[in-house]
């Protein structure tokens, strides 16, 4: 049987999704972690930690664990690891993305850098250091802008600038977010308009995509806290499909060529009718950007291919075989939503879960947050309070079934 | 049962990966219990068993309620070991025969037996290897061969729960009690109130 090693940091939330597709599809599994786990000792072939901070240190530690335990795939579940996985297989000589394509998606800049060199659609920047004038860097930037760290995920420290004291109020707070000076960040064109997600898979360079999400809640700012995913996407065929080729170019000019792949693209709709005809490109979907991994949290749950196959389970039998053709997804629609913190302070509970999960369509609700937990909002923050699922008929009524039980929560936070 | 009948059996194959399918028939074949033969050997005297073995290349099979799950050791192709696996399973409920035979039955220990040897699996090498994050793990009950254990403290609502339980609880038990079936987690883990690891998305 197969062995695979999925390397899991200790804080992801994708744990469970990928430990239960493993035991499913019976695959061995070793667990590579960051910290050595209260079992290594009983199961050594089934844990490993790794150096998840020097990727080729960690490359050389499972080279030398695989000489007793070989390794037929290697699977990184979220963007922590995806260098990691890259020096692994690439230790290995297992198919994936090299390790500059995965370390250069882990720099924001390096991303933009790469995909202006190939003309990919995204939003002007500038790379500007924290440690520089503020007030002078403003008068240099076009508003409304998007202040950004380099490497920070899901939306933490992102933060839009509509003038010149906004601009120079949201460097602070970046710098008092990533607790310094040193190093640079950036200073984004904001591109009004609707965003989407695109899940998708890589084989030997080729992109199939395996969903397109629309974002029905506007991330206008000033910061981008996501909520509402669903699937399949409302938009015209037309713009699905260029939506799809722009991602595959991005792909392309990241140097991605194996394994799962989450885009975010934005959709500008600036300008009159009279403009947009006129500047085609500008209407094209822009890219926000590219990761070599899976959608991330607990969202995955809402994707069921063919006869009831999970995404994790998708992603590893992909990497044990090449070959393998996902099924498409289920007809269905189906959408999650991630569970925004209202505000800063000490979670004690939740009311309303009953009422929630008895909205029709809603399937689940999970609260991920823990009681006594301290909540921090975006931008600060980098937690979800939990999750939504609906599945139903249409986009609509999935996502309508997703606002009604989020409306019929109760969040009890203390100050 | 006629051929019509025989063929009115609906049956599913889900193949899993390249060594492992997943059959679901639409008609308990084991009911309400489980069995797993990991050998030829074992399967002996079982009879719906010896009908999976006697097909070339499987090497294991698990027999489950109206679920049968098939092992095999080479990548080739599942259609064609799927059709011989179809016809196997048919012919088998057209026997009226037991899937298990009394005797494998038999060979299972009583609830009380693999509750204490489950006990001093958890007492002696679960438990003191959880301390070292503060958790600690419980038997909850055994149900005929199924076992429902319960994680507490650092345990209860960590990231990492799913590893420790997979890739720790479940292998000691089956090591220690290789007749167990299920091994269920009861846990409440959103009411955990000091997790180990709580997962964010950094």
């Amino acid at each position: 049987m197969p062995r695979v090693l999925l390397l899991l940091p200790t804080t992801t939330y994708r744990t469970q999704a990928f430990m239960e597709a493993a035991c499913r599809l019976g695959v061995e599994v070793t667990v590579g972690s960051e910290e050595a786990s209260t079992m290594t000792g009983l199961n050594p072939a089934g844990l490993v930690s790794l150096d998840f901070a020097n990727p080729q240190r960690a490359a050389e530690q499972v080279a030398e664990f695989a000489v007793r335990h070989p390794i037929a795939a290697v699977v990184p579940v979220d963007d922590q690891v995806a260098e990691v996985g890259a020096a692994i297989c690439e230790r290995l000589g297992l198919p994936s993305n090299s390790v500059e394509s995965a370390a250069a998606t882990r720099n924001k800049y390096r991303m933009r850098e790469l995909l202006a060199r190939a003309g990919v659609p995204q939003p002007e920047y500038r790379l500007f250091l924290l440690a520089a004038e503020p007030a002078e860097l403003a008068r240099q930037v076009t508003y409304p802008c998007v202040v950004k760290p380099l490497s920070l995920a899901a939306s933490q420290g992102v933060m839009r600038a509509d003038n010149e004291v906004e601009f120079v109020a949201a460097v602070a707070r970046l710098a008092a977010i990533l607790k310094s000076y040193n190093g640079h960040f950036l200073a984004e064109h904001f591109i009004p308009g609707p965003e989407v997600a695109v899940e998708g898979l890589l084989t030997s360079g080729r992109l199939r995509v395996l969903a397109i999400f629309d974002k029905p809640d506007p991330l206008d700012g000033p910061f981008f806290e996501e909520t509402i995913y669903v699937t399949p996407s409302r938009l015209p065929d037309a713009i699905q499909q260029q939506i799809a080729a722009i991602t595959a170019d991005a792909c392309c000019a990241l140097g991605l060529v194996h394994g799962p792949v989450h885009a975010e693209l934005r959709l500008p709709t600036f300008g009159d009718l009279k403009s947009q005809i006129s500047n085609l490109r500008s209407r094209s979907p822009h890219v926000i950007e590219v990761n070599p991994r899976s959608i991330g949290g607990l969202c995955s749950r809402v994707l069921r291919f063919g006869t009831g196959l999970s995404l994790e389970e998708l992603i590893i039998r992909h990497a044990i075989d090449d070959n393998f053709a996902p099924p498409d997804r289920e007809v269905r629609a189906a959408g999650v939503m991630m569970i925004p913190i209202p505000r800063a302070g000490e979670f004690q509970g939740v009311r309303g879960l009953e009422s929630a999960k008895a909205v029709p369509g809603i399937e689940d609700v999970t609260i991920s947050a823990h009681r006594g937990q301290r909540l921090v909002p975006l931008p600060e923050g980098s937690l979800y309070l939990g999750f939504i699922f609906a599945r139903g008929r249409s986009p609509e009524i999935v996502e309508a079934a997703l606002r009604a039980a989020h409306a019929a929560l109760e969040f009890q936070i203390d100050s | 049962m006629t051929e019509t009948e025989l063929q009115s059996i609906k049956i599913m194959a889900d193949p899993k990966s390249a060594t492992t399918c997943l059959f679901m028939v639409d008609r308990p074949v084991y009911p309400d219990s489980s069995f797993y033969f990991g050998s030829n050997e074992s399967a002996e005297g079982s009879p719906l068993a010896e009908r999976m073995f006697a097909i070339p290349g499987v090497t294991n099979v698990l027999i489950a309620h109206d679920r049968v799950t098939v092992g095999k050791a080479s990548v080739e192709e599942w259609l064609p070991i799927a059709r011989q696996v179809g016809q196997a399973i048919r012919a088998h409920i057209a026997s009226g025969q037991p899937a298990v035979s009394e005797e494998m039955k038999q060979r299972i220990p009583s609830a009380d037996e693999i509750r204490n040897r489950v006990q001093q699996v958890l007492d002696t090498r679960i438990n003191p290897a959880v301390a070292a994050h503060g958790g600690h793990v419980g038997l909850i009950d055994v149900q005929g061969n199924s076992v429902f254990i319960q994680l507490g403290g650092g345990c209860q609502g960590c990231g990492q729960a799913d590893v420790t339980l997979k890739q720790g609880i479940e292998v000691e038990i089956r090591a220690a009690v290789p007749e167990v079936g299920e091994i269920l987690d009861t846990t409440d883990h959103a009411a955990g109130r000091n997790p180990y690891y709580t997962p964010s998305k950094k």
